[in-house]
């Protein structure tokens, strides 16, 4: 029954002359052994055959016009009515090429395309695709990094300001000859470039708003460790009294002390 | 065969670039030429000689406007016949589709043919009258490719290129013209489809 439908367009064609070479032994074998299709193309052979039916009526009226005066009588009509139109340039047939209706299809599967295109790319702006993060990496707000920051740069001053303060204590508590002495020895010497080194190493962390006042008294003791690096034999008593007397003065062991502990209670 | 093909195709074109210059006696030759067949066409599609002159006429008319828009290398009369084509379902849909809109609600025994005869079907009634009555009940494209095929004596392919159509489609076309002629007939056939 299958097969039947397979040949069941073929009748007509078949009827008519359409089929070629395979095509026709093909379906004239399959005509043969089939009961159900002969019957088809014997009954399809009838109605072809009664539009033999309108055959005379054809002849007759193909009869009854005059074809050798048709042609002059036309020729007349034409050439009063209408000119030919004129040729067309490029640009118009390009034109009329463009408009062609077989290609609204194509122009209807472009604008399918940049219309799901452009809502594609809108659902990914809308809603993007989680990002899966690979082994070992982690994310960390802004806020959060400034303050690491800030609690680095917290720690760190604690520590200028305690190395700063115990130097300074020794300095001040000692007589002006072994104040002398104390500075020349390479102990000392050496804490004291260490520690501006330091100043230097935190320096950038000091410039944060909340250090602002850490920051006065960090420069400070770095001028005075400044000062101290270069006492040398020449120095005289009085000079390192007075250099002791000015710690006394401003009360720079006390500032540090204060700003030690407001640092300490700041704690981020 | 196919020298002479060529050699014909080449006296058209040369028939075609003088009609665009106007030459009268050109475009006289052209449509004595294809008369007929134009004239077959439409005749076969209206059964109407009045019809079919009319549309004999505007196609050779449109032929002349549009002379210049037709393509070296193709075939002419495939194109002089797509035109007429177009004008006879212009035509059609102009004269005919009201009638038409009417007539499509009746049966065929409504559209005044005599009653058939049980014995002998085909005896009693006019089968020529029946067969133009329900060659006008199927759809326009497929009464044009059955008048093409059976009256014109074209081939497929030819349909193919005056439709525009695919060769497949026209042997469907083709096909589906011939059952729905069938199924219309089929009581004046004297069988139960």
């Amino acid at each position: 029954m299958r097969k039947c439908k397979k040949y069941e367009r073929d009748l007509v064609a078949f009827l008519c002359g359409e089929l070629q070479g395979n095509e026709r032994e093909r379906f004239a074998s399959h005509i043969d052994k089939c009961v159900r299709c002969k019957k088809e193309l014997q009954n399809i052979k009838e109605i072809i055959a009664s539009a033999g039916s309108l055959k005379p009526d054809i002849e007759k009226a193909m009869a009854s016009v005059n074809w050798e005066v048709l042609p002059s009588k036309i020729t007349e009509t034409v050439f009063k009515k209408a000119p030919p139109s004129p040729r067309k340039g490029w640009l118009e047939r390009f034109l009329g090429f463009l408009f062609l209706p077989k290609l609204r299809p194509v122009y209807a599967g472009i604008l399918l395309g940049v219309l799901i295109g452009s809502l594609a790319t809108f659902m990914i702006f809308r809603f993007p695709f989680s990002k899966e993060r690979s082994e070992g990496e982690f994310f960390v707000s802004q806020d959060f990094l400034e303050r690491i920051e800030l609690e680095m740069a917290r720690r760190e001053t604690l520590d200028y300001l305690d190395k700063s303060q115990y130097l300074l204590l020794d300095f001040v508590q000692s007589s002006p000859e072994k104040g002398r002495e104390f500075w020349k020895s390479e102990f000392a010497f050496q804490k004291a470039r260490n520690l501006l080194s330091k100043k230097k190493y935190i320096n950038p962390q000091l410039k944060k708003f909340q250090m602002a006042k850490a920051k006065e008294i960090c420069d400070q003791i770095e001028f005075l460790f400044y000062e101290l690096t270069q006492i040398n034999d020449q120095l005289s008593e009085e000079d390192l009294r007075r250099i002791q007397r000015l710690i006394e003065e401003n009360q720079l062991l006390l500032k540090i002390k204060l700003l030690k502990k407001e640092l300490q209670e700041s704690e981020v | 065969m196919v020298q002479e093909r060529v050699t014909r195709d080449e006296g058209i074109y040369i028939l075609i670039e003088k009609i665009k210059e106007g030459d009268r006696e050109a475009f006289m030759t052209v449509t004595s030429l294809y008369q007929k067949k134009v004239f077959l066409l439409a005749f076969s599609f209206f059964h109407n000689r009045e019809d079919a002159m009319d549309v004999v006429q505007e196609t050779f008319l449109r032929l002349y406007q549009k002379v210049n828009m037709f393509q070296k290398g193709k075939s002419f009369q495939n194109w002089l016949l797509q035109i007429a084509k177009n004008i006879c379902i212009d035509y059609y849909r102009k004269n005919y589709q009201k009638k038409r809109e009417f007539e499509t609600g009746k049966s065929i025994e409504e559209m005044n043919l005599p009653l058939q005869n049980k014995e002998n079907p085909l005896d009693s009634v006019d089968l020529k009258t029946i067969f133009s009555r329900c060659l006008k009940k199927i759809t326009e494209k497929q009464r044009m490719i059955f008048v093409m095929k059976h009256y014109n004596q074209l081939k497929y392919r030819e349909i193919s290129q005056i439709l525009n159509i695919s060769l497949g489609t026209v042997k469907s076309l083709h096909f589906k013209a011939v059952q729905n002629l069938r199924a219309v007939m089929a009581p004046y056939l004297g069988r139960q489809e």
